[in-house]
Order: structure tokens, then C-alpha cells, then sequence
């Protein structure tokens, strides 16, 4: 029999590790659904975050949050480098789906290479030691970590929101997600809408790797080859456009990860991943649309 | 001498696998990434077939590849339900997954690998023999897929790529051909892995990873996808290219990501300055454009255009 705090625990802490896939599956999404592109580039983008913040800190001796800036610059200059440079003569020229896959495919390899070849294949992190004090509340062990993990990804989620729901701009990348034609005869960038989304995708991404690089060791194929494919597991279930859905399908995507080693050895849990993805593929390929339940008049679980 | 020939031997099962690919990802228009692990089930199917079952290696290869044209359906019914970008994303989880099964299965040596696989050649002579006999594989897949796409499967294959409910609407069942040629391509990676394993005798499951997916889209890329040449011309230039930088006797560490790079940037440039790739022809001959479903010269931002597809979407 399962001790009911035993169940807590793990569930708060797959919440907790989750913190920074959401992120990445939130900048996916959002990329997807006002770019329209599958942008496996991202997995570049990570690496660059990383790469950068590791020079900061291993190389210049700099704090963690006084990298952050460097690797933010760094990874919205790829982003809107990606955008300017090889989306745009992309779309202009009228390119299939394989032409972007094969690109942003491309471009991760190289920034995976490029930072093997700077830093090296060995597993490394942006801070000496990655144990934080913990602390018990009720039954359940919290670190620092998970405190400061969570309330990143709380706020710079909310930040999203605000901007997305109550700017101009944010208003604007929402027109140009429904249709790009139409927002821009209304006399919206739709270039310059598509430029701001990279560099949001690059705000969460970088905060992401920061919570990343502060909590386990990591390698620079590690993005390509498992956190990117979180966050397309993500952005599938909570189907195309559904920006928030995806984070908070990668939220239980980690809880359930946390659940899994009660049933299956360490070593099988990401073929729990990929059997999702497929049945995710497969059966949900519009995402999983939740029964929509009336309650006093308010619609809940909208899809 | 034995280098360049080890090499022959890396450029012919690299043009095997690519023409190969080219048959599902070109002609039949089919975004599948998950070609390198069709190569590694062979391999490994063919070099645990001898050595657990003591299976003559003619017949382990060829039950080898008879094996991989199976374990392709299941990927190939996924396409019929999902295509394009969602497609890329099943075929890549598949070969994770699968990839992730030989890592951890005692049988498969798990992450170490397998070694002392029988060969089929043996002396002085031996890797003359192994080119000669992957010189006949290439011409023979080359012949296969060539007869196969000039054939009226093949312009039918072609027409399924272009608009499939047109050609479904003309009575043609795009299950069986998609099917077919998923069994087929995976059929000859499968031939090729059984080959690999028994001409280098050592497998990990790193050998087939999305490193290899990359390096085989290069190929096919470079070389002119939906082209009869261009795979062939791809893998020989991919193979040989990047071993320039083996002269430099540079440390692995170092020479393996600069290899890698060197793939990149040659897809990079290949996407952006010739995306018809080397064999390619500027009018519709082949090429990653071959099949975008574009209409050249038609500015996506020409006011008809623009209120075209604006009638279009609310038509819809």
C-alpha cells in the first residue's frame, strides 16, 4: 500500500522538474501557432542559451543571473536571425514542410556541434554544486530549487499572458496567428510579428536552460534528443495553438513521468514519452479536447 | 589503399540507404526520419540471427531485411492518419524508441554494442570483396528503384505526393502504395544494415541515431531528392567530403563535431542557394521544391494573391 505522502512527494516533485519543459513546450507552441512553424530550431536555441551562460559562468567567473542577460541576447539574436535569415526567405520562396523540418533539424545539429566543440560531450551544469537546502512542508520534501523553478515559470508564464491578453503588440501577434493576410491589411508587421515571438520563444527558452543548467548536469545533444521532444509531446496534446494547454500538458506530462518509476525501472521511463507522442500522434492529432462542462454559465475545459 | 577502400565501402552503403530514403522521402513525399533505424534493426537482426541462431549470413540478411519491411508497417499505417510536420514527429519518437529498447536489451549488448560478428569475407582480400559486393547492391537498388518510379506505380506515386485525394479520386488506394514503398525502403535499409554488420563486425546503438537521420537527409538533400542520381552522387560526396578533415589528424573529440559542422553548413547552403540539390533540374526536375505544391511566381504578398486566399479561408 502506497503511502499517501510518498505519492505527494513524487507528484510535486515531477510538478517541480517539469518547470522548465513547460517552458520550452510553451515557446514551441507559441512559435507554432503565430510563426506556423514546427521549430525544431529550438533545440538550437537551447543549446545556444546554455552555451553562452556557460561561458558566463565557467569562463568569466560571473554569477548565474548576471550570465542571464548574455544568454538572452545571445539566443533572441539566433532567434530573430532564424526568422530574418531563413524562415522568411523560406516562406517568400513558397518552401514544403520538409525544406523547414530539414532547417531547423540542421541548424539545431550545428548549434549541438558547435557547443560540443566549445564545451566538450562531458555532462556539465552553470553551477558548482546543484544541491539546494531542503525543506519539509507537511510530509513533503521542497528545495530552494523547486521554490525558485516553479515561481520563474509561474511569473514569466502570467508576464506572457498580460502581454499576450492586454499590449498592443500582444494583440497583434494574436491577429497574425488567426490570419497573417488579414492583420496585415489592417496594417500589422507580420514580419515584425514574427520577429517578437522569436524573441519571446527565446525569453522562455534562456529562462528555461537557467533552471536547467541549476539542477542537473546536461550534455549539448541533451535539447535535441529529450527536452525537445517533451515539448512537442506537449504542444501535440494540447493541440495546435493552444499556447497555456501545452504548458500545462508538460506540467502532467512531468508529474506523470515522476508516477511512472513506481511501475516501470528508471531506465524505461522515456518510453513513456514516446508511447504518448504516438498515441498523442495517432488518436489526438488535434490535441485532447476536454468535454466542455456548464457550471452557473461558465464554460469550462474548452478544448 | 585500405583507407580509401574502407571508405568505398562507407560511400556505397551510404548510397544504398539513400536512394532508399529518397524512395519514400522524394517519390513518395513522405516525411520520415526514422530511415537509419529500418538500417539498425537489420544490422542487429542480421548479426544476432548468426550468432545466436547460427543462420548463414546470405539468409540472416535477407531475413534481416524481410524483418525491417514488417516492422515498417506500423510507421507506414501512422501516415495514414497523420502527414507532413506530425508525420516527421512520429517517425522520429519511433526511432527514439526503438533506439531506447536496444539500449537497454541484454540481448542487443545494450549501450556497449555487439562485437565478433561473423563476416562473410575473409583474407587479404577482404575489403575488396565486401566493395564488390556493395557495388551490386548499389547498382542493383539503383536498377530497382529506377524501374520502380518509371513504372505506373511510380507516376502513381509521384501523383500521391502531388494531391493524394485526386488520386484517390481516381480509383488508386494510397494504403497499399504508401505501405509498399514504406516496406520496400525500410526492406533495403534493413539489406544494408545486414551488410554493415557483417563487414564491420561491431554495432552500438549510437550508429543509429538522429546524427545518422541528418547525415542522410544531407545526402538525398545535396544530391537532389526525387532524382534517380542525385542520392548517389550525395552519399559519395557526403562520405568523402568530410573525411578531408581526417588529414588534419585532429583528436576525435574535436574532428567529430567538425565533421558534423560540416555537414550543417553544407545543408544550409544546399537548402537556401540550390534547394534542386547537384542532380536536380531548375524545371521541376526534382528537388525539395518538387513537391512544396507551390505555384512559382505567384508573390505570396500580390494583393490578388493575398485576396484569394483570403476568399479562400472564408470559403472555408
Amino acid at each position: 500500500m502506497l503511502d499517501p505522502s510518498i505519492l505527494l512527494q513524487l507528484a510535486w516533485t515531477g510538478f517541480a522538474n517539469a518547470s522548465f519543459t513547460c517552458l520550452f513546450a510553451v515557446a514551441l507552441s507559441l512559435v507554432l501557432k503565430v510563426n506556423r512553424i514546427w521549430n525544431f530550431a529550438q533545440a538550437g536555441m537551447m543549446v545556444c542559451a546554455y552555451g553562452f551562460m556557460y561561458a558566463g559562468t565557467r569562463w568569466l567567473g560571473l554569477d548565474v543571473l548576471a550570465a542571464l542577460p548574455i544568454g538572452l541576447v545571445s539566443t533572441a539574436a539566433l532567434g530573430l536571425a532564424l526568422e530574418r535569415f531563413g524562415f522568411r526567405p523560406l516562406r517568400r520562396r513558397g518552401s514544403s514542410s520538409l525544406t523547414f523540418f530539414i532547417f531547423t533539424l540542421v541548424v539545431s545539429q550545428l548549434c549541438t556541434y558547435l557547443a560540443e566543440l566549445i564545451i566538450g560531450t562531458e555532462s556539465t551544469t552553470l553551477i558548482d554544486n546543484v544541491v539546494t537546502p531542503v525543506r519539509l512542508i507537511g510530509d513533503v520534501a521542497v528545495s530552494d530549487w523547486d521554490i525558485w523553478a516553479t515561481s520563474t515559470m509561474l511569473v514569466l508564464l502570467l508576464a506572457l499572458a498580460v502581454f499576450l491578453k492586454l499590449t498592443r503588440w500582444g494583440q497583434r501577434l494574436i491577429a497574425v496567428a488567426d490570419s497573417p493576410d488579414l492583420a496585415e491589411l489592417y496594417g500589422t508587421s507580420r514580419d515584425t510579428a514574427y520577429g517578437i515571438t522569436m524573441v519571446l520563444a527565446a525569453i522562455l527558452t534562456t529562462a528555461g536552460m537557467v533552471l536547467l543548467g541549476t539542477k542537473a548536469p546536461t550534455v549539448p545533444s541533451s535539447p535535441l534528443q529529450e527536452f525537445l521532444l517533451l515539448a512537442l509531446l506537449a504542444t501535440i496534446l494540447a493541440g495546435v495553438g493552444n499556447v497555456f494547454a501545452a504548458g500545462l500538458a508538460a506540467l502532467l506530462v512531468g508529474i506523470g513521468q515522476g508516477f511512472a518509476v513506481l511501475f516501470m525501472p528508471a531506465q524505461w521511463t522515456p518510453m513513456l514519452v514516446y508511447a504518448l507522442m504516438a498515441v498523442a500522434i495517432v488518436v489526438f492529432p488535434r490535441g485532447v479536447k476536454l468535454p466542455r462542462i456548464r457550471w452557473r454559465g461558465v464554460v469550462l475545459g474548452a478544448g | 589503399m585500405e583507407y580509401l577502400l574502407t571508405l568505398a565501402i562507407l560511400a556505397a552503403l551510404s548510397a544504398v540507404l539513400a536512394i532508399g530514403l529518397n524512395l519514400v522521402l522524394g517519390y513518395g513525399g513522405l516525411l520520415s526520419v526514422a530511415h537509419p533505424i529500418f538500417y539498425g534493426l537489420g544490422a542487429y537482426a542480421s548479426a544476432l540471427l548468426t550468432m545466436q541462431a547460427n543462420v548463414p549470413i546470405p539468409l540472416a540478411i535477407v531475413l534481416a531485411a524481410l524483418g525491417c519491411a514488417a516492422a515498417s508497417v506500423p510507421l507506414a499505417l501512422c501516415s495514414l492518419r497523420v502527414s507532413g510536420d506530425y508525420f516527421v514527429i512520429v517517425s522520429l519518437g519511433f526511432q527514439l524508441a526503438v533506439l531506447q529498447i536496444i539500449n537497454n536489451l541484454e540481448i542487443t549488448g545494450a549501450s556497449g554494442g555487439l562485437s565478433r560478428i561473423p563476416t562473410f569475407a575473409h583474407g587479404s582480400d577482404r575489403n575488396l570483396i565486401c566493395l564488390g559486393v556493395l557495388l551490386v547492391a548499389v547498382a542493383a537498388t539503383l536498377v530497382l528503384v529506377r524501374t520502380l518510379v518509371q513504372s505506373p506505380f511510380g507516376r502513381a506515386l509521384t501523383a500521391m505526393r502531388n494531391d493524394e485525394e485526386a488520386l484517390s479520386a481516381l480509383g488508386r488506394d494510397p494504403v497499399r502504395m504508401k505501405i509498399s514503398i514504406f516496406a520496400l525502403s525500410a526492406g533495403i535499409a534493413g539489406f544494408a544494415g545486414g551488410l554493415y554488420a557483417h563487414i564491420f563486425q561491431f554495432l552500438t546503438p549510437s550508429q543509429f541515431g538522429i546524427e545518422t537521420s541528418t547525415a542522410l537527409l544531407t545526402m538525398v538533400v545535396v544530391g537532389g531528392t526525387a532524382t534517380i542520381w542525385g542520392p548517389l552522387v550525395g552519399a559519395l560526396l557526403m562520405t568523402c567530403v568530410p573525411q578531408a578533415i581526417q588529414f588534419l589528424d585532429l583528436p576525435q573529440a574535436i574532428g567529430g563535431p567538425i565533421q558534423g559542422m560540416i555537414f550543417s553548413v553544407l545543408v544550409l547552403i544546399f537548402l537556401f542557394l540550390r534547394p534542386q540539390g547537384l542532380m536536380g533540374g531548375s524545371r521541376g526536375g526534382g528537388g525539395l521544391d518538387a513537391w512544396s505544391g507551390r505555384r512559382p511566381g505567384r508573390s505570396s504578398r500580390r494583393p490578388d494573391v493575398i485576396v484569394e486566399r483570403l476568399a479562400e479561408e472564408v470559403g472555408s
